[in-house]
């Protein structure tokens, strides 16, 4: 005996085969979803979320961060939080962009120059080329 | 014999003073690495969203188009799934290795080597499916970037060589498609991930080298707890890569 808090928490086999079944089954559900043709959005959304659902419990059953010390969740959930701001502010400077952008980095641009090529007939349709409407895939 | 186990009872290096300070030291340490691992791969996983923002229309057609394999995709996360269920159990088989050597120490060594052999294996299943795939995408020419030359999907090059769009059917431009982009984008997540698989298949062999020499304990494991967490971080970041790659539209 006499030993501090660090002493190793020993999980029951059922725990690790329990949360295994769950990330199993999320997969089947995950990709069973993608398969139903929702719209993007939606389509992402849930994806994310299963993602996440499955994410967290390798992060708390498999990693044992729910055993762990206050220190290290902290610096995990602060990785997390930190990841947060760059997709955050990343994303609200792509979506601003449009106002500071010069002319030449605009989709309208080389939507011109594109129509411009194909008006002089440099634009070559290759042999093999395969309509994505008419496609029923390999 | 009692010398042997005297010694494996105080192997913290001189500069800590319990075996607690030395095992929360390690374990500390290695969260400090995954989160920076965590943060390493958000560049990535930001390259992403900024792909659909300024090319929304290319996850649709590379979907319609069944240009990633999702049966494929799909076996490599039952894969590594398992692998990160046989990890987690070394773990646990290594917190059961009594201090003294006895019949029962001897039986949960044997289990832990067996457990990270199998790790092992299945990482090696994964990057053989993976090659497989890749080897697939080289071959019809799906590469990243300017090596992009996919017949069935092709892409304009102006004359100062700026790629502006895949080409549509009937001769006319796409500028929000960029499977070159895609491709890029493809290669480089995957690619970094599967380097990931690679040094997980090194260190896991290690351990089961070194466990083989009896080193790890129920007091002395923190080896192995660790590379357990980065086996698990693999794990986490694949769960990501599958669905944004192969499945959402």
């Amino acid at each position: 005996m006499g030993h501090s808090h660090s002493e190793p928490h020993i999980s029951p086999l059922s725990l690790y085969f329990t949360v295994f079944s769950c990330l199993i089954v999320l997969t089947f559900v995950t990709v069973g979803v993608s398969e139903l043709g929702l719209p993007s959005t939606l389509s992402i959304i849930v994806a994310m979320a299963v993602a996440l659902v499955k994410a967290t419990l390798v992060a708390t059953w498999f990693m044992h961060l729910i055993h762990d010390t206050k220190l290290n969740i902290a610096l995990f959930l602060a990785s997390l939080w930190f990841m947060g701001i760059f997709f955050i502010f990343t994303t609200f400077d792509m979506a601003s962009r449009g106002n500071v952008m010069k002319m030449s980095d605009t989709f309208e641009f080389r939507q011109k120059r594109a129509d411009d090529n194909v008006r002089a007939g440099n634009v070559v349709v290759p042999e093999g080329i395969v309509d994505p409407e008419h496609s029923t895939g390999h | 014999m009692s010398s042997e186990n005297a010694n494996q009872k105080h192997y913290h290096a001189f500069f800590f003073h319990t075996m607690d300070q030395q095992n929360s030291s390690h374990k500390l340490g290695m969260w400090a690495f995954l989160a920076q691992e965590l943060l390493f791969f958000s560049g990535l996983f930001m390259a992403y969203i900024a792909m659909r923002y300024f090319y929304p229309d290319t996850f649709g057609e590379v979907q319609t188009r069944n240009l990633l394999s999702i049966p494929m995709g799909f076996t490599n996360t039952i894969v590594l799934l398992t692998s990160s269920l046989t990890m987690a159990l070394a773990v646990r088989e290594a917190q059961l290795i009594p201090v003294e050597e006895n019949e029962e120490s001897k039986k949960h060594r044997k289990r832990l080597i067996q457990l990270l052999v199998v790790t092992a294996a299945l990482a090696c299943v994964f990057l053989v499916i993976k090659y497989f795939e890749y080897s697939h995408k080289l071959h019809v020419g799906t590469l990243p970037g300017k090596f992009y030359h996919f017949a069935e999907w092709p892409i304009f090059t102006d004359t100062d060589g700026s790629i502006l769009g895949a080409i549509r059917p009937d001769g006319s431009i796409d500028v929000t498609s960029a499977p070159h982009i895609f491709f890029s984008l493809y290669f480089v997540a995957t690619g970094t991930h599967g380097l990931h698989v690679v040094i997980g298949v090194g260190v896991i062999l290690w351990l089961a080298l070194r466990a083989k020499r009896g080193e790890f304990n129920a007091e002395y494991h923190s080896a192995v707890e660790n590379v357990g967490l980065y086996w698990h971080l693999v794990d986490l970041i694949w769960i990501f890569l599958f669905p944004l790659m192969y499945l959402v539209k």
